[in-house]
């Protein structure tokens, strides 16, 4: 079997049509699932979804899919051993890592629902939309609302798509300087920008005097450390906790400007497209893994969330400092994070916010599973987020007027 | 990043950087230098680029518990004096808490 590797990132790009308020441009990264115990895995990399240069005004948004991944030297080992022994392997290999992905996931959705929880600002609707969703949803017209979510998930898509394939393209053509350029502006955006507002948002709900000066240092310190950790080199922990902070800010933008319903229909959408890129033999992404494969380089490191791990079982030995881990993409922590987000500024109450949240993990628990199984890319986002919408609108629509009723008239079940 | 991976001298190399890196006004570079690089240079067997390594190591720390003790000070008078200083005070503050004088 061949050496597995990284998935590639996409970068979007945030377009606002309200110009009541300065531009903002934000960037959405989307990676995959990966697994990587080869050597050859290159330290921290970014790769960017290219984008054309933008007027000053207006930025666009394209994330690209996301996927899992198997370590290869793993299989290979495992194909010396007898199959029981293989089998043993599998789920051990698969246990470890499911715990060390649930962490940060976990992580990211309980910074995205606190924030959420407390400070009003990201559940304030605004005139403000995306340019990704250009069709404003009216309350009063249902039908129309449900027209316009659609249509608002078909450009979104397609967005997307026309992205996803310029990635490809770009690296086919090898334009890696640019693709690099772009995914740092990209981070400077998200690490600068976003945590200025975030700050601002935070200290305005707890009614805390910030100065200047003071402020100043806090965005500069956080922002340049944050950019050498996850582009150059730092520690682990530090650079997974960075990725889990920009995934949240990255999570929080989008619940504020997707409007309700086409946010619920985009989740669906987009699962579906991560489903059909990875694994279709003309998907986009996959044919980025081919091309990779073919350069025999690892594809398109970019943002991902790494778990290094050393590989202990058996065949750990001081000739092979091997570190694996499973590679999660933070596109699929931004978007299981928009999911439990959304389900706690809209559903209300926590029932709704726990039963999306359970969702997800599980989703994610057979996904690695999967990935133990398969040992090639996987997408990420359709089984969680599938188990995520079911358990949403049905906890929402069936168990909250239960609990509500039992409540009302004190019967303890 | 493994700090245990990489050679000698490429551990002593980055810890000169993010030493160096601290004096554009970045006081979290150097925590991160001093947590970071604090078991290689103190509990770590020694080698030939330990002594070095300790250095940086303790500079970091000093640069830090300097700018720990100007941004206290200045938080602290900024947060008593906010009040007072009137429009001076309007203009330094970025959220100015409602409810208050």
């Amino acid at each position: 079997m061949c050496l597995l590797q990284l998935w590639a990132f996409g970068f979007c790009h945030l377009l606002f049509m309200n110009t009541s308020d300065s531009e903002e441009d934000s960037y959405n990264e989307r990676s995959s699932l990966v697994q990587c115990e080869s050597p050859t895995i290159p330290s921290y990399n970014q790769d960017h979804d290219m984008s054309l240069p933008q007027e000053t005004d207006t930025k666009r948004r394209r994330p690209v899919s996301s996927g899992l991944d198997e370590p290869g030297p793993v299989e290979r080992e495992r194909a010396s051993t007898p199959d029981g022994e293989e089998e043993e392997l599998t789920l051990k290999y698969g246990a470890k890592h499911v715990i060390m992905l649930f962490i940060p996931v976990t992580l990211c959705m309980v910074v995205v629902v606190a924030t959420i929880k407390s400070v009003s600002f990201y559940t304030e609707k605004t005139s403000q939309r995306l340019i990704y969703t250009p069709f404003e949803e009216d309350p009063n017209y249902v039908g129309q609302r449900l027209l316009y979510s659609l249509l608002n998930t078909m450009v979104m898509i397609s967005v997307i798509v026309v992205m996803t394939i310029i990635l490809v393209v770009l690296y086919k053509y090898r334009c890696y300087k640019f693709i690099h350029g772009w995914l740092i502006l990209s981070s400077l955006m998200l690490l600068f920008w976003f945590s200025f507002m975030y700050l601002g948002e935070v200290f305005k709900t707890y009614n805390v005097a910030m100065d200047y000066p003071t402020l100043a240092m806090i965005i500069w310190n956080f922002g340049v450390v944050g950019m050498i950790c996850i582009h150059w080199k730092g520690p682990l922990r530090l650079q997974q906790a960075y990725l889990i902070v920009i995934s949240a800010l990255m999570a929080l933008i989008f619940i504020k400007y997707l409007p309700e319903w086409s946010a619920w229909v985009i989740l669906g959408a987009i699962s579906i497209y991560d489903l059909i890129a990875v694994l279709c033999p003309k998907g986009p992404l996959r044919m980025l893994v081919e091309t990779a494969q073919e350069r025999n380089e690892p594809i398109f490191p970019a943002l991902i969330y790494s778990s290094a791990m050393v590989w202990m079982v058996g065949m750990a030995d001081s000739s092979n400092p091997d570190s694996g881990g499973v590679k999660l993409g933070l596109g699929d922590f931004i978007f299981y994070s928009v999911l439990v987000g959304k389900a706690a500024a809209t559903g209300g109450d926590w029932n709704t916010t726990l039963a999306c949240f359970v969702a997800i993990l599980i989703g994610l628990c057979l996904t690695l599973l999967l990935l133990a199984i398969f040992k090639k890319a996987l997408p990420a986002l359709p089984i969680s987020i599938t188990f995520g919408l079911v358990f949403y609108f049905s906890t929402d629509n069936l168990v909250r007027p239960f609990m509500d009723s039992l409540a009302a008239h004190q019967y303890y079940i | 990043m493994n700090l245990e991976r990489i050679p000698n001298e490429e551990k002593l190399s980055l810890c000169r950087r993010y030493y160096l890196g601290g004096f554009a006004f970045l006081p979290f570079l150097w925590l991160v230098n001093v947590l970071w690089f604090f078991r290689e240079a103190f509990l770590k067997p020694t080698y030939t680029e330990q002594p070095q390594i300790k250095s940086y190591v303790k500079k970091s720390a000093l640069g830090l518990i300097v700018w720990v003790a100007v941004l206290t000070t200045w938080i602290t008078i900024f947060q008593h004096f906010r009040a007072q200083w009137g429009e001076v005070g309007d203009y330094l503050s970025f959220t100015i808490p409602l409810g208050t004088a």
